[in-house]
């Protein structure tokens, strides 16, 4: 076994907190959370560590200058540890049964056959930004990271659906991969969408991330895509479709990934909440990405800030920023637009005339009015994170 | 101060490793592809408890499941541990659960 990649390099910080301390002089919430060895493991470039196994990896936020992410950059999230480690397509299947007048087993070639079709699609983990969130929230301590802006091409999964035929009375699709845990007792990680849902024309089964087949960590051979959802139904190495006529019953669709049944998807900071339903669209959000967080920049000197915006499903209509902490607002020119599920890129000139600390906020807007709150909203698990992000850019 | 010589330190650090991507590990043949994972390597702190909570806590997932969550207090490791036993069915008795919280507690935690 090689333990090189996790074992031998030095512990440190990463560069925002750093520089976040530097500018503030206090030590923020989030320090303990993010104190992060960056680690490589197969296909995948320095990334940052959260737990070994299963792997949980976080991309480092400067991956995000580029409107596509490089698939060696892209974060990584299982949730049981015997993740598959070695697949060999030649008795690889994809299987399709259930409530379906006809189960099929497709080999890849067979897969290849339906029609491809493709998108650029904004991958985002429920957890992300699990680290911000006050009082603090058990599970993956991600930062920003665990997102990602990927070309995904596969095939429809209405169009595997039909060919198997769905019966009358079908009620949910079923999602399973090739991961297991280590203990019977550890429920099956398994994902269920409502049929109406799975049937949607932009929901596929996909075997390409920007141009190439998928990292085994990413979930080579194909993966479920289901763009504007968050990251928890995107089935990974996927194996076992299966149409159903009850509701599932599964941990991780009953207990888990669950948010409180109100519009905002939140409680009181501490609070549980009375009913819950599973986790879908993402929420909108808007990062700076360039320059970071706690950067030093001279004064006189024009920049332009850049970062990226996205929601679930819906364009950009706007994205504004603000130099002075929130008191005005101004709109940022939008880069070059990939679609709905994309997420876009922002760009703000700006020629800081003084030194001193400047508070920089960005906010967006998607094409059906939804936006940012100023302050966090909270909830018990720690999901849909999408309050307006504070950085702190230091011009002397 | 010192934290602005870290952030150069860290600066340097992060763009030179940057630049190193792995393809160690990755294995491509014919039709078939395989990985090698990392080891994890984790030392609990040295203090009463850590040989239980060492054994116990990595039949499932690796030791940093503990190491890199924030700090809680007692009860809410406990209810942690109870969720592992009574959720994902830990075989960890009443007693062991009771010392693997007091140790987590007192090492990654807060309060007594
Ligand atoms: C029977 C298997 C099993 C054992 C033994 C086990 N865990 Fe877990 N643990 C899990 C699973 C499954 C998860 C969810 C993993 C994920 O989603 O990434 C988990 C997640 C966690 C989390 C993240 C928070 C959460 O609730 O998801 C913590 C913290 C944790 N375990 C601590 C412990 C501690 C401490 C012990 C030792 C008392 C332990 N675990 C033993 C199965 C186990």
């Amino acid at each position: 076994m090689e333990s090189k990649g996790v074992s031998r390099r030095d512990f440190i910080k990463t560069v925002g907190i750093t520089t976040a301390l530097a500018a503030t002089g206090t030590i923020p919430p989030v320090l303990y959370a993010s104190e992060r060895r960056l680690v490589t493991f197969p296909e995948k470039t320095e990334l940052l560590l959260l737990t070994s196994s299963p792997p949980q990896l976080e991309t480092p936020l400067k991956y995000f200058r580029e409107l596509v992410t490089p698939n060696e950059a892209l974060f990584v999230r299982w949730h049981l540890s015997n993740i598959p480690t070695s697949v060999d397509l030649d008795s690889w299947r994809l299987v399709i049964h259930g409530n379906v007048d006809k189960p099929i087993s497709l080999s890849m070639d067979e897969l290849k056959k339906f029609e491809k079709v493709g998108y650029t699609a904004v991958i985002q983990c429920a957890g992300n930004g699990r680290s911000f969130f006050e009082p603090p929230i058990f599970g993956g301590q991600w930062m920003n990271g665990a997102m990602g802006n990927v070309t995904w091409g596969g095939v429809r999964l209405k169009d595997l659906l039909k060919s198997a035929g769905i019966k009358s009375g079908s009620m949910e699709v079923v999602f399973k991969g090739l991961d297991k845990a280590a203990l019977p007792t550890v429920p099956g990680f398994l994902k269920s969408l409502p049929l109406d849902k799975a049937l949607e024309d932009d929901i596929i089964v996909a075997y390409e991330m920007n141009g190439s087949e998928l990292p085994m960590l990413n979930g080579f051979p194909v993966r479920l895509v289901v763009p504007g959802w968050y990251a928890t139904y995107w089935v990974k190495s996927l194996s076992d479709i299966e149409v159903t006529d009850k509701p599932s019953e599964n941990f991780w669709m009953k207990t888990a990934y669950r948010i409180p049944d109100d519009p905002c998807g939140c409680v009181e900071p501490g609070g549980a909440p009375k009913k819950t339903v599973p986790i879908n669209r993402m929420t909108t959000r808007s990062l700076l990405i360039n320059p970071e967080d706690g950067s030093r920049l001279k004064s006189g000197q024009s920049i332009e800030l850049m970062g990226v915006a996205f929601s679930g499903g819906y364009s950009i209509r706007e994205v504004l920023v603000s130099i002075d902490g929130g008191m005005n607002w101004s709109p940022a020119r939008l880069g070059k637009d990939l679609g709905r599920y994309s997420w876009i890129q922002w760009f703000y000139p700006w020629q800081p005339a003084k030194p001193g600390n400047y508070q920089v906020m960005v906010r967006a807007t998607n094409s059906i009015g939804e936006s940012q709150p100023l302050d966090g909203l909270w909830n018990s698990s720690g999901y849909l994170l999408n309050k307006i992000e504070k950085y702190n850019l230091i011009v002397a | 101060m010192k934290f602005i010589i870290l952030l150069f330190i860290s600066a340097a650090l992060f763009f030179t490793s940057a630049a190193l991507a792995g393809d160690q590990g990755f294995v491509k043949e014919g039709s078939k592809r395989s990985i090698t994972l990392p080891a994890p390597n984790i030392t609990l702190k040295e203090g009463p408890g850590r040989d239980v909570t060492s054994s116990y806590c990595r039949i499932c997932h690796s030791l940093d499941y503990i190491t890199t969550q924030q700090k809680f207090t007692k009860a809410k490791w406990m209810a942690v541990v109870t969720k592992m036993i009574k959720v994902y069915g830990a075989p960890i008795s009443g007693e062991n659960a009771k010392i693997i919280a007091d140790y987590i507690t007192t090492h990654y935690g807060i309060g007594g």
